[in-house]
């Protein structure tokens, strides 16, 4: 079944108190959002989120036991199961689906979920991980707390929150350090959660963000963040999809957990590019488009990894190009950070 | 589902990319089996330096064996590299500098 039957799936995860939930509220209220339906990870007291979102009351579900990590997968299984089912007995219409994420989720394990049940893959298909930031905290968080860089390297959209409350320059701080952990993801900002929503539930479609800001990414020392590196590897010529397969299936296999995010367009012959999204050992379908966005047709990947260099990975692709006898289309790197 | 070995296959592999679930038929099938072919050759050219072979069979599944006869029945990609892993005894890691330099003689 093509993507376009599928029911799309907005994750929203984002530290605690980053603003997630003051986010989907406006959101929610908004023209043409009355059809979505939204699942609220319970965490700790008496339902607060779920009251707040009272707006999409019935079509809530309450996920039990904490996190929606991997121990409690089920609990996002039977939920949308639960929501397939009343929505194919046309109960409900529901055109998009949110899952609100506890502020220590890991949302890896929710794409895999969604990726790897064997129902709920022909049903629903991700769309984007958003990652709420808070301009106050975040720097905080980020150098602190491991789940927030977790959250961060899995976003396609961050949303900067707060930033009135937050002086200007740390504001910018943070924007770098999150272009630095991941580059491949667009950047919002939101002020008291006024975003529009038509930005939250579009598809993410920024491969790579080339520094908008001409400012040069410089590193301070105490910035970098737990080893993470990124680096983007083009391809002049169309790519083998065969053969690149071949070698990112078994580097998956192997450094799968070190590997945070792949992310690509991918010139393959056809007549559009295919997007390659990847968590970890989670790759999505890949997405094939009518068309290139731009005149220029080259291979882009962002790969961010921990604890792998980018010079270990170039090489190997290199060496695996060769193996496969396509030496006229060697990969070229640039280290993003 | 497969008929013959009622084996159900509950995910397509993201390598498997246009042709999803079940064998095409008509003039895609050719294209199909070619590319199969293809994969297990390139395939081949990368386990080699493990002792292992990998064979395209019948259009449904592949076969892996290493020099011992032992054998591994697959379906895509994503069952080659953990099967791999248990014929070689070790994780195949395409990282590994001997490998590299091996790829780079071309020693197979």
């Amino acid at each position: 079944m093509s993507a376009k039957h599928k029911l799309p799936v907005t994750i929203v995860t984002g530290f605690l108190g980053s603003g997630k939930t003051t986010l989907l509220q406006h959101a929610l209220r908004q023209q043409g959002m009355q059809d979505t339906a939204v699942l609220v990870n319970e965490f700790g007291m008496v339902g607060l989120d779920h009251h707040l979102l009272q707006m999409v009351e019935e079509s809530t579900i309450l996920l039990g036991g904490g996190c929606v990590c991997c121990s409690t997968r089920d609990d996002l299984v039977q939920a949308l199961t639960q929501l397939l089912n009343r929505v194919q007995k046309g109960e409900r219409d529901v055109s998009k689906v949110v899952i609100e994420t506890t502020g220590l989720a890991d949302p890896a394990p929710i794409v895999f979920t969604v990726l790897s049940h064997p129902v709920l893959q022909h049903h629903f298909h991700i769309q984007n991980v958003i990652v709420t930031v808070d301009a106050v905290n975040g720097l905080f968080h980020l150098r602190r707390q491991p789940e927030s860089v977790k959250q961060a390297l899995v976003a396609d959209k961050f949303i900067i929150t707060k930033t009135d409350l937050a002086p200007g320059e740390e504001v910018k701080q943070l924007l770098r350090e999150l272009q630095v952990i991941n580059p491949s993801a667009g950047r919002h900002t939101a002020v008291h959660g006024v975003i529009d929503a038509a930005l939250l539930f579009s598809p993410a479609v920024t491969i790579r963000q080339r520094a908008a800001d001409p400012a040069p990414v410089f590193q301070e020392k105490g910035t970098h963040v737990q080893d993470v590196n990124s680096v983007s590897i083009t391809f002049r010529e169309p790519l083998d999809w065969t053969a690149f397969g071949l070698w990112l299936s078994m580097l998956l296999h192997a450094k799968g957990e070190d590997i945070m995010r792949v992310k690509g367009l991918l010139d393959i012959g056809g007549a559009g590019p295919v997007i390659l999204n990847g968590v970890q050992h989670i790759i999505h379908p890949p997405n094939h488009l009518e068309a290139w966005p731009s005149e220029e047709r080259v291979s882009t990947l962002v790969f961010i990894m921990r604890s792998v260099s980018p010079e270990e990975i170039l090489t190997s692709l290199e060496a695996f190009q060769k193996a496969f006898d396509v030496k006229h289309n060697m990969p070229e790197m640039e280290i993003l950070q | 589902m497969c008929v013959l070995c009622t084996g159900a296959i509950l995910q397509v592999h993201w390598t498997d990319k246009s042709t999803g679930a079940g064998i095409p038929d008509g003039d895609q099938l050719r294209l199909y089996r070619r590319e199969r072919l293809h994969r297990a050759s390139l395939a081949n050219k990368i386990l080699c330096h493990y002792g292992l072979k990998v064979e395209e069979w019948n259009g449904s599944k592949y076969l892996l064996s290493d020099r011992k006869g032992r054998q591994e029945i697959i379906d895509d990609l994503g069952g080659l590299w953990p099967a791999a892993e248990k014929l070689a005894g070790y994780t195949l890691n395409p990282l590994d500098t001997v490998l590299i330099a091996k790829l780079k003689q071309d020693v197979c």
